[in-house]
């Protein structure tokens, strides 16, 4: 008996390569330092950062979450410590960590996300951008650009005409043809698409008679997403010829396979690090794991090979 | 060496037991634990995806030795994850991420210390007192119960139920003082004066309501109160930003985490 190979892991994402297809989620991994107790952040295809912004960002007031079931909503309003305090304060620390690094934008207008963009450009251990189009367009009456193509089109053009770095469109779910959305950023110049961010919910305490986010409505996440973010990511890869990045809802090697199945060039871990800090992590092995078993040499071998 | 930064471990119920109201649980972790009083731990015991997310508990007691810890835990059933919790065996697996948060502070001068702990609050204070009890520190404890019942066994009290140091209240009058842990705290303090052992300080847990009050009665009176709060909380370890409570910080009222500038605060700081 031959002794198994160790799996080829690695991917492509355009021109960014990474070792493994695990990125961990903006939002989910804070400044992506917190877990170094936990394991070495180096050992992810990429760290996200949670979603930076011109200026530092308190936040939506308490009551930012509430559980579901098999998943939670959140409001957390992006809070963050802006993008000159992430430049000067935690890129250079995520880079002695030797993390692969792509940070996550958003603005309240497309103004705010050219400067933020711009900014990160100046960032050399940056691997991408990935640009947050869930936002409210505060001149467009708080309507997030995300939510129709040419929105989309319009925001994407002008932050890929502010920034020579990869760009990875995060799209919204809130929408009736994710292909025609994902269309829209590949047109526009994105590298790579991200998908899904959280579906709008909402939660109401039938006694009390309120809303159990201070903001009334959340962004639906976890296991509960599942089913639906894997369609739309399958309906993306179909739509684009640019790399799709598969998430939602994905906690283990399984889900994270269903969604390099059905064509997802890499993908992300949200809620899942909650639970279990090591989530991540636990997700590589178990998909190098389950190469080893399939007999499969490369996971490229493996992405997209869907049977209808 | 005990380990003091957080880690996700998988642990093993040894002992999970109610007593009156309370469950006692203790689990067996790979290594043994170092913790400051009031930190915590995350735990998940139960399998499947609801609740998905793990339950913030006050870390009790540790102990053991080189690779054979132990950690302890008094919860209160209150809704669908303790429950599934008191519904575990000894044998069974449980999932932590701990020790985790900012504890109390014991400065080094010599001081008096009160222990305040309302409802189930009392597993957050008993480990600091705990510690004071260890280094033979002057201390009192004040426990708040709606009646008799819900008052934490006698031997659970560091250094025992001494009255005197131990004031036991209940707000129908079936165990010691009569009325609120607060209005107790209030007699107290009108008595307290300001001794050789130098200043007051009190650490307090329990509902929101009674810290407010713990801290509008002491702090006028020029005594350090460490409050721990709670929040529903996702994570734990400070990277969901979810559990954020508004504090004051340079004359600018600004969010913090629970999580981690907490679940302790210093009372001057919290907006109530
Ligand atoms: C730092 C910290 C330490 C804690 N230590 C302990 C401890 O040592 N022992 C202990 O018994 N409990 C402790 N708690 C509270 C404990 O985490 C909650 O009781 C538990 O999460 C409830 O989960 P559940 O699924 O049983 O209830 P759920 O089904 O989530 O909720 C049931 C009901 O309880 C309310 N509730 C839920 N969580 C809280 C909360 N955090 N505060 C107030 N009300 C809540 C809900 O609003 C709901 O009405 C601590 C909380 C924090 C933040
Ligand atoms: C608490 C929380 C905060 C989030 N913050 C951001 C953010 O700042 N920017 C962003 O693009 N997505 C954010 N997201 C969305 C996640 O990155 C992800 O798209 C979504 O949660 C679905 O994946 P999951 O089910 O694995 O969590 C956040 C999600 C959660 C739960």
């Amino acid at each position: 008996m031959t002794s198994p190979v160790t799996p080829d892991l690695t991917v492509r994402v355009g021109t960014v390569l990474l070792k493994n297809p695990v990125i961990s989620a903006s939002g989910t991994f804070g400044y992506g330092l917190e877990f170094t107790p936990f394991y070495d952040i180096s050992r992810l295809g990429a760290v996200i950062v949670k979603g930076l912004s011109l200026l530092p960002t308190p936040g939506n007031a308490p009551g930012r979450i509430v559980e579901t079931p098999a998943g939670m909503l959140n409001a957390i309003g992006l809070q963050n410590i802006g993008v000159d305090r992430f430049v000067t304060e935690v890129a250079p620390r995520l880079a002695d960590a030797g993390a692969v690094c792509a940070a996550n934008i958003y603005g309240r207008t497309v103004e705010e996300y050219e400067a933020v963009a711009r900014r990160l450009s100046e960032v050399p251990m940056l691997a991408a951008i990935e640009l947050n189009a869930s936002c409210p367009n505060v001149k467009e009456g708080g309507i997030a650009f995300g939510s129709t193509p040419e929105g989309l089109s319009g925001l994407t053009r002008r932050v890929r005409a502010a920034t020579g770095k990869p760009l990875w469109v995060k799209l919204s779910p809130n929408v009736s043809d994710i292909g025609a959305i994902a269309r829209a950023a590949e047109e526009a110049g994105a590298d790579a698409v991200t998908l899904i961010n959280t579906i709008v919910g909402m939660a109401v305490d039938p006694r009390t008679r309120r809303p159990k986010l201070s903001n009334v409505t959340g962004g639906l996440s976890g296991p509960a997403v599942k089913p639906v973010a894997l369609r739309m990511v399958w309906e993306a890869c179909k739509a684009v010829k640019i790399p799709v990045i598969g998430i939602g809802g994905i906690q283990s090697a399984e889900d994270a396979l269903e969604f390099l199945l059905v064509g997802a060039a890499a993908v992300q871990v949200g809620t899942a690090n909650f639970r279990n800090p090591n989530a991540c992590v636990e997700i590589i092995d178990g998909i190098r794991d389950f190469l080893v078993r399939e007999k499969i040499s490369r996971l490229d071998e493996y992405r997209g090979t869907l049977l209808l | 060496m005990p380990f003091r930064r957080p880690r996700f471990v998988h642990g093993k119920i040894l002992r999970n037991t109610g007593s009156g109201i309370f469950y006692r649980m203790e689990v067996a972790i790979p290594e043994p634990l170092s913790f400051v009083p009031g930190q915590f731990a995350m735990v998940s015991g139960w399998p499947g995806n609801d609740p998905l997310l793990p339950r913030p508990l006050a870390i009790f007691r540790s102990g053991g030795t080189r690779g054979k810890g132990t950690v302890e835990f008094v919860y209160k059933v209150v809704g669908r994850g303790t429950a599934l919790l008191s519904g575990l065996h000894g044998g069974d697996p449980l999932a932590l991420t701990l020790p985790l948060g900012h504890g109390f502070e014991f400065p080094g001068e010599d001081r008096s210390w009160w222990l305040v702990g309302g409802g189930v609050g009392f597993s957050t204070v008993f480990p600091a007192a705990a510690a004071l009890d260890a280094q033979r520190s002057d201390f009192e404890i004040f426990l708040g119960a709606r009646t008799r019942d819900q008052l934490p066994p006698g031997d659970w009290i560091p250094g025992g139920a001494i009255p005197g140091r131990v004031h036991l209240c209940t707000d129908d009058g079936t165990a010691g003082f009569f009325g609120s842990v607060t209005a107790a705290l209030r007699e107290r303090l009108d008595r307290w004066k300001p001794s050789g052992k130098g200043r007051l300080a009190i650490l307090a847990c329990g509902p929101r309501e009674m810290l407010k009050t713990v801290a509008e009665a002491a702090l006028p009176l020029d005594v350090r109160v460490q409050v721990s709060l709670e929040s529903h909380m996702a994570c734990g370890f400070g990277v969901c930003w979810g559990c954020v409570t508004e504090v004051r910080e340079g004359g600018k009222a600004v969010y913090r985490r629970v999580c981690k500038e907490g679940p302790v605060f210093d009372a001057r700081e919290v907006v109530w």
